[in-house]
């Protein structure tokens, strides 16, 4: 009975991701170009062209630098929504709507509308600069774009701030008056009891904002000024991420072997520093471990 | 209870067919999509633009041909390549004729001279000689049989102008006769140019840019007598003094801000909507772009006109960039009804419409005839059309590097010369050994 009701699962993990990973697997190995049957095998080619893969690794590094930022910011930044919508404020629930409502904006939409807010010429971000008279900046070509980008994601924060805000919701009141009652002033009290309880939320936070960091590629092209035959070309250098880079190889170079490499690599990049902060884990998160029910 | 008799190995033997099952069903399902069943007609799937083939077109088809079905699916890369993969292709393709050289090479299309030869409405010597890029002999286009017909095209490089922003800078406006050359093209945007507050209030010069650079680049370097590749189409050299030129010139007019670039990208990534807006002077449009301002006020209606592509050098060409068209995929199932469709798209109704609309030529002679002369601007459009005819020559195309990785190579260079992170002769070596990179990878892949 209990493998019936995981077989959805097993079905499901098995069709759209161990099969397309098995594929791409394969295809790494060849010069498969996407649509010629006259593919073959090029043994490691592909991998050994990737080490040296100057254009790879440069997108590699920016997408480590972006989501090194990112990540950091948008965990920070839902942790202090939440606190700030933890309070028994008039209205909160339309406050918390707001802060929420832009993260269920779909990602395409999101991308067109800083487009226009950020265009140098005619959007109200330097409408509103040039009345302190800074500006214009031009936001969306090299180096601001990388920031733009960085402001684009950070948007979505809302979702990250939901949950923040059910952990916050979720630590004992009591634990915290008793600090209180201690001596701890509101600082403390947050430091070294609410940042500990929720640390198991965090930990989620941020590995989750790191595989979807790793990941993104929508933002970029949408933000750059594209069509269908050079999508990749206008994406700006420094918003060409690890993603941006796969997207060329497969659908402007035809390159499929080459590009299920990349992935290939980039998976085991992915899986290693998530390994990486896993372990790093035991040394901040706390769990709440009910000793009775332990014995 | 039934945990006792489903073992691991049968639930994994039970997961494992359950998985071919569903791999298999939507294979099946899509050969029977395709496929005719008995007495009830065929249904062609067809994978075009739905604003290009119709609604009404496909109702219009369907009606005339009662034993054929359209199945439409929009235009996608990114299908395409999927459903050819998997050799369940459609049976009419949107396709480009410069640029179809790399899909004939991997035997992707099927010939059509054995129907063009049957047809009473396409015949060969009444299709225009942008067609020929169509052609592919085994080794290079234009010549050998023909894998697919032109819709309709444009000699792209000519330019269109709005004479009002000429007259505001006292600057006697472009001949619609003569060629100007590309230095005084860019001598002339400068002084069209207008900026205020770091903001470019008006552009002299739009060159498509995020529509890609290698089809202008290309026909410049064969304006002045060089050569895109070597003679087998495996190798290229940007580094020669033609090629040099021509990227210094792109280089030179994004220093100069006269345009938008990408360092200073068009907000909606085309140089339409500045145009209509009298923020952009001159447009790098082919006759098509005129379709856009039938509907415009007359103040623009009035002010536009049309001239000859630019010269970098002595030999004055005026090429198509892409010439979009259809093709038959060679493993189609129902080739003999694309033919239909093909027919009825290309030289029917649907053909006749878009000629007379004005958004580019046609891809028949016998309709050129059809195209708007009603408007002034459409007469003296048509007349700047007609002149350009003679200096129509194809753009080389190598089977073995696609058009978008030349756009990527050249922006990504070109970019950084204007930047001045590199020199332009380092982005022309740059240019160079990496496009022949892909080059060879191409050969690698196609033999």
């Amino acid at each position: 009975m209990f493998y019936l009701f995981v077989s959805p699962w097993v079905l499901g993990f098995v069709l759209l991701t161990a099969l397309p990973l098995g594929y791409a697997l394969l295809v790494s190995f060849t010069n498969f170009n996407g649509v010629s049957s006259r593919w073959r095998w090029v043994g490691t080619r592909n991998y050994t062209e990737l080490v040296r893969d100057t254009d790879a690794i440069s997108s590699l590094m920016r997408t480590l630098a972006f989501t090194a930022i990112s990540v950091p910011l948008m965990v920070a930044g839902g942790l202090g929504l939440a606190v700030l919508l933890n309070r028994r404020l008039k209205a909160v629930g339309l406050f918390r709507t707001i802060f929420f409502l832009p993260s269920v904006v779909p990602v395409v939409a999101m991308a067109i509308m800083w487009k226009l807010i950020f265009n140098r010429d005619g959007g109200i971000l330097n409408a509103i600069l040039e009345k302190i008279s800074i500006g214009p900046i031009a936001w969306l070509v090299d180096p601001n774009a990388f920031y733009a980008l960085i402001i684009l994601t950070l948007w979505g924060l809302g979702g990250g701030m939901v949950i923040m805000l059910a952990a916050l919701q979720g630590v004992p009141v009591e634990l915290e008056e008793a600090a209180v009652v201690d001596g701890a002033n509101r600082w403390h009290v947050f430091r070294h009891v609410t940042v500990p309880m929720i640390s198991p939320i965090i930990f989620f936070q941020i590995v989750t904002g790191i595989i979807a960091s790793f990941q993104i590629v929508i933002q970029p092209l949408l933000l750059a000024e594209t069509n269908q035959v050079g999508a990749v070309a206008q994406v700006p250098q420094s918003t060409h991420l690890y993603m941006v880079q796969v997207y060329q190889e497969f659908f402007a170079n035809n390159r499929y072997g080459y590009g299920s490499a990349m992935l290939w690599v980039f998976f085991l990049v992915i899986l290693t520093i998530t390994l990486l902060v896993q372990r790093s884990s035991r040394l901040w998160v706390h769990y709440q471990v009910d000793s009775e029910a332990e014995r | 209870m039934l945990d006792r008799h489903i073992s691991r190995r049968r639930f994994l033997a039970g997961s494992a067919l359950a998985a071919g099952g569903a791999v298999a069903v939507p294979l099946l399902g899509a050969c029977n999509a395709s496929s005719s069943g008995d007495g009830e007609g065929v249904t062609l799937t067809v994978m075009y633009k739905n604003n290009e083939l119709t609604k009404e077109h496909i109702a219009d088809f369907e009606a005339k041909n009662p034993g054929i079905k359209i199945n439409f699916v929009e235009y996608d890369d990114t299908r395409l390549n999927a459903m050819l993969a998997s050799n369940d292709p459609p049976d009419l393709v949107r396709g480009p004729a410069v640029g179809s050289a790399s899909g004939n090479a991997q035997g992707l299309a099927a010939p059509l001279d054995a129907y063009l030869e049957k047809s009473s409405v396409l015949k060969k010597d009444n299709l225009m000689a942008v067609n020929e890029s169509f052609r592919w002999d085994g080794k290079r286009s234009g010549q050998g049989p023909y894998y697919g017909i032109v819709k309709d095209w444009s000699q792209d490089a000519t330019l269109w102008y709005n004479r009002a922003l000429f007259e505001q800078a006292k600057i006697p406006p472009l001949s619609t006769t003569e060629p100007v050359s590309y230095d005084e093209l860019l001598e002339i945007a400068k002084r069209l140019t207008k900026k205020s507050g770091g903001k470019s209030q008006v552009y002299g010069l739009g060159v498509e840019w995020a529509w890609g650079l290698s089809s202008p680049i290309h026909m410049m370097i064969l304006q002045q007598g060089g050569q895109v590749y070597n003679a087998d189409l495996t190798e290229t050299d940007m580094t020669t003094p033609e090629a040099r030129r021509a990227i210094k010139w792109y280089v030179d007019f994004a220093q100069a801000g006269v345009g938008p670039t990408s360092l200073d990208p068009a907000p909606d990534g085309a140089d339409l909507s500045l145009f209509l807006a009298k923020r952009m002077a001159i447009t790098q449009d082919g006759y098509w772009y005129g379709g856009n301002f039938v509907k415009e006020p007359d103040e623009i209606k009035n002010s536009v006109a049309m001239a000859p592509a630019p010269v970098m050098g002595d030999k004055r060409i005026s090429p198509t960039y892409v010439g979009w068209g259809a093709y038959i995929p060679a493993k189609a199932r129902h080739k003999d009804e694309a033919w239909k469709l093909m027919e009825y798209f290309m030289a029917g109704p649907p053909s006749e419409e878009r000629a007379k609309s004005g958004w580019g030529m046609p891809g028949l002679k016998s309709q050129m005839s059809m195209l708007p002369q009603e408007l002034p601007y459409q007469k003296q459009a048509f007349q700047t059309a007609q002149a350009e005819l003679q200096y129509a020559e194809p753009l080389p195309d190598s089977p073995y590097v696609t058009g978008g990785s030349w756009i990527d190579v050249l922006n990504k260079h070109i970019t950084r010369a204007i930047k001045k992170e590199v020199t332009v002769d380092d982005a022309c070596k740059a240019i160079t050994d990496e496009v022949n990179k892909l080059l060879k990878q191409g050969k690698d892949q196609i033999g």
